[in-house]
């Protein structure tokens, strides 16, 4: 394997050693080592230009019903015992929370698909360099300046403990992302691969660079309820908001719009399925506790179907550990991670010549919570608002701001796109954690409450 | 004290040493030490307790006129041989797009030290001591009967940093940081309320344990409490009206980061940040003729306002702290600047550039960026003197659009003004504005005695994304004519 990677061996030994300096009943370390390298340009040239080298250790010691943990990325035996012993000492000085189940039994993983691809791991600042220029060729040759990045990453999980867990994965993605900015309209794409070979760079540039063309000139248009055609990158931020109600805490803290209402209809006809296993994502067969992830439905035909678990929720509700746990932290104990969109049947022209009237958004910006049960999110359009009129894409449009609540959008889905798009979040714990596949998506009514000038 | 750094400062030169033999024009490096633990007590036991640490370094430098960065937490020879040579063999890969030749505003190279005033430092407590203080407020929270939820946090921090230039700088700081607070939930009849003290769970400041200890989180807890539950039987806030709305110093700080913080980092404004975090409606054009607001209106960039959370003494390009005008009268008058687009200015960098950590390179980001006091009294005076209107207190929702130009802000809780006293309760405040607009509409701003520090302690920005810590003193600030309510 790539010389970016720690492996399997490395990373038990670094486990193991952390684990015998805790001083509790139990302890488990997370180990999460990472090469992330990303080629930044705007204004069509490099501006940054980075790669870092990283490795983190969590140790979580248990002592009774108390708990804490201690993060270093020092993984010589100094650094680990210093590490074990601060979690040790936080653990016996913690209350107790009597609600604490202990760490997770090891239990059986089964194999997922391989996320690793080493030419990814190989990829050199050269390598970055020259999609950059495809990029940035692409966008001069139709007087357009561009703005993004290409990046490739290598990314390593593993996990031990002393009740038995031993897990570990390497996995690797690259991304590109353009924005094609002329005087007064943009676009933007976005393309992932686990291998940067297969990294899509050309047809992003293509993609935005087409559309910030037919993004130039925007006209003003008044707020209101349209319907609309949602690229992928919207739909995406949908899904990354309304997932994070399919988890245990959201549902015990009154917070979930799903709580309550399992086996009901909450939303149109849409499937969301959490699959760890979809060799088209980045499959990982286990979570940041070791514990074997299964695929769970979330959403079945518009039904609530499913809710995700960490060990503590589950223990603490009497639910079974559906495998979602994140890396410890105090707000967002386990969500979904592999969330599939299931397709429809609608081509992207289809999904446009269904719209009598109505608005073709490219992405959005800036989403937040207004209303979280209520799931209301406002946000603002951006790269690429367009009004369609017969079907037809018909002029561009300034920028609106919308305030929807997301699950009731989704009770007038009226077409489904036939394509999904691998897109992932943003950073989170210091790695890529989460990953989505998306369609494009056709809403009955959206509701847009604010217009800004450009 | 001020951490030792000899080992690295010989690994510093030797890095520098080889990034000039590859070929840099230019290079510095930066080691990095942070130390934090964050503790939440929730619903009476111990949801998280962390301590965390992270030591490594970065390298960057100029070669072939572009940039280049490289990062590890290897603190060898041969690895600070390896990174800086990687960083110049990245430097000559973004060449490959090179429209010009990177260039930097001179600085004057200083051999310096800077340390955060702290009174009671936060690691040497005992832990004890530090849980004490959560466990204690969040109990007094739930002697409040009908809460879902009760939450008690706090984060201590600290950063050592060396840095050392091709250009001769070698500077060393100690920053400091306390932070906390308690919040309170409240369910039922479809809705979900919060209350927190004193700013969510994410005031923070420079300092030490008195930052946190001076708001008395015990003592207020009652009030949060009884609030929160209030606010489940409040009022709606009145949909699509336009009224006069007084924000309170915590939102108003929020308000200024947003809408005026942001849109004067030049680097937005140029561009470098136009895919993701976007650009800037304040255009360079603008400086010193665009009417930002009203007269009322001063916004000052400050790195050496006391407790701010973007007070130190050297930027991570080794300019020294500075002070200044963003908005004098209204008028904008000022950017956040680094080196490089200073030069562009043909300026002289005011010192803003903060990297989240040793693994990420430093981009311009806010100081204390802080909207000064008026001469209105205290908000009583203010409510005093407003006929009708509502209070809008402490941020629970921000969006604003990729030029910073449209903004819609909703708050934990507002409370009716009618003829100059604050009435009923109101929940799911928000309003809406256009940037220039809405600061055109300030007719008042609260007096020194309301003026507070606060903070933003999760600002995110670039890619790979940075976390950065910003300031933000303001006081409550009045504006007129305001379009409030989006949500029936």
């Amino acid at each position: 394997m790539s010389g970016v990677l720690f492996g399997d061996r490395e990373l038990r030994e670094v486990a193991e050693r952390a684990l015998k300096a805790a001083k509790g009943d139990q302890a488990e370390a997370l180990v999460i080592a990472r090469t992330g390298s990303l080629t930044r340009y705007a204004n069509a040239a490099i501006h940054q230009n980075v790669t870092s080298r990283e490795a983190d250790v969590t140790i979580r010691v248990v002592v009774g019903r108390r708990r804490a943990t201690a993060t270093t990325n020092r993984l010589d035996e100094e650094g680990l015992r210093r590490a074990a012993e601060a979690a040790s000492e936080l653990a016996r000085r913690a209350p107790e929370d009597p609600t604490f189940g202990g760490l997770p039994e090891p239990r059986p993983i089964a194999a997922a698909p391989s996320a690793y691809v080493e030419r990814t791991a190989e990829a050199t600042p050269m390598d970055r360099a020259r999609a950059v220029k495809i990029l940035c060729d692409t966008a001069k040759a139709q007087k357009l300046v561009c703005a993004g990045f290409v990046s490739s990453n290598v990314q390593e999980i593993a996990v031990a403990s002393t009740t038995g867990t031993w897990a570990y994965a390497p996995q690797t993605h690259a991304e590109v992302q353009i924005g094609a900015i002329g005087d007064d309209g943009s676009a933007f794409a976005q393309r992932v691969s686990p291998d940067f070979k297969e990294l899509d760079v050309s047809g992003a540039a293509q993609e935005a660079v087409s559309k910030a063309v037919r993004a130039q000139r925007p006209r003003e248009t008044a707020a209101g309820i349209y319907e609309v055609v949602l690229e992928p990158y919207c739909v995406r931020d949908m899904v990354g908001f309304l997932s994070g109600h399919f988890t245990g805490l959201a549902v015990e803290e009154g917070r979930s719009f799903v709580g309550g209402k399992i086996g009901q209809q909450v939303t149109g006809a849409i499937t969301l399925v959490e699959d760890p296993f979809d060799a088209q994502s980045m499959p990982r067969a286990f979570d940041f506790e070791g514990q074997p992830s299964e695929r769970v439905t979330l959403l079945d035909g518009g039904v609530a179907r499913g809710i995700v678990y960490d060990s503590g929720t589950a223990h603490r509700v009497g639910a079974r550990n559906t495998g979602h746990a994140l890396p410890p932290n105090a707000f967002t104990p386990s969500s979904p991670m592999h969330v599939r969109f299931e397709s429809g049947d609608a081509s992207h022209e289809a999904l446009v010549a269904g719209v009598k009237k109505g608005l073709l958004v490219t992405r959005f910006h800036y989403t937040r919570w207004v209303h979280q049960l209520r799931t209301i999110v406002t946000g603002m359009t951006r790269d690429g608002t367009f009004a369609i009129e017969n079907g037809e894409i018909a002029y561009p449009i300034k920028n609106l701001r919308f305030t929807q609540s997301y699950h009731e959008a989704w009770s007038g889905v009226r077409a489904i796109g036939k394509d999904l798009r691998l897109l992932v979040a943003a950073e989170q714990f210091g790695l890529t954690a989460s990953c989505q596949r998306i369609p494009a998506l056709r809403l009955a009514a959206f509701t847009f409450t604010g217009s800004t000038r450009y | 004290m001020i951490a030792s750094f000899s080992v690295e400062r010989d690994l510093a030169k030797r890095a520098l040493d080889t990034a000039r033999k590859r070929g840099a024009s230019y290079a510095d490096v930066r080691f990095v030490r942070r130390d934090e633990e964050n503790a939440l007590v929730k619903n009476g036991r111990l949801e998280s307790a962390d301590r965390a640490d992270s030591f490594g370094f970065g390298v960057r430098a100029i070669a072939d006129g572009a940039w280049g960065f490289a990062a590890s937490q290897i603190v060898t020879a041969d690895e600070a041989d390896r990174v800086a040579a990687l960083a110049v063999e990245i430097a000559k890969a973004s060449a490959l797009t090179k429209m010009r030749d990177a260039a930097l505003a001179p600085v004057e190279a200083k051999t310096a030290t800077f340390t955060t005033s702290v009174d009671v430092d936060p690691f040497a407590m005992t832990v004890d001591d530090r849980l004490g203080l959560l466990v204690a407020a969040e109990a007094k929270l739930r002697e409040r009967k009908g809460l879902r939820t009760t939450r008690a946090a706090y984060s201590i921090w600290r950063e050592d940093k060396l840095f050392l230039s091709t250009e001769g700088a070698d500077i060393q700081q100690r920053l400091t940081e306390v932070g906390g607070g308690i919040a309170a939930e409240a369910v039922g009849d479809g809705e979900l309320q919060i209350r927190t003290y004193p700013d969510g769970l994410r005031y923070q400041n420079s300092g030490g344990w008195e930052v946190l200890t001076k708001w008395d989180l015990v003592r207020h807890a009652p009030r949060v409490a009884d609030e929160a539950l209030a606010l489940l039987k409040a009022k709606q806030c009145p949909q699509d009206i336009r009224t006069n709305v007084i924000l309170a110093g915590n939102q108003l700080s929020l308000q200024c980061h947003e809408s005026c913080g942001h849109p004067i980092e030049l680097d937005r404004a140029m561009g470098s940040e136009a895919a993701f975090a976007g650009t800037s409606f304040l255009t360079t054009d603008k400086l010193g003729t665009f009417r930002y607001g009203s007269e009322q209106v001063n916004i000052r960039i400050d790195a050496t306002s006391p407790g701010g959370l973007g007070t130190f003494g050297f930027d991570d390009e080794g300019v020294p702290a500075s002070e200044g005008w963003a908005v004098k009268a209204g008028l904008f008058v000022g950017y956040l600047m680094s080196r490089e687009t200073a030069a562009a200015l043909g300026r002289r960098s005011n010192g803003t550039m903060r990297a989240d950590g040793w693994q990420r390179v430093p981009i311009i980001r806010m100081t204390n960026v802080s909207v000064m006091p008026g001469s209105a009294g205290t908000l009583d005076d203010l409510i005093a003197d407003t006929d009708d209107g509502i209070l809008m207190d402490t941020n629970r929702s921000w969006s604003i659009d990729d030029k910073r130009f449209n903004f819609q802000f909703g708050t934990e809780v507002g409370w009716q003004i009618k003829k100059g006293k604050r009435g009923d309760m109101i929940r799911n405040p928000t309003y809406t504005g256009i940037t220039p607009e809405f600061w055109g509409s300030c007719d008042a701003v609260c007096s020194q005695s309301e003026w507070i520090m606060w903070g933003t302690p999760n600002c995110g920005k670039g890619q790979p994304g940075q976390g950065a810590h910003t300031g933000h003193g303001a006081a409550p600030a009045r504006f007129r004519d305001v379009n409030v309510g989006v949500i029936k």
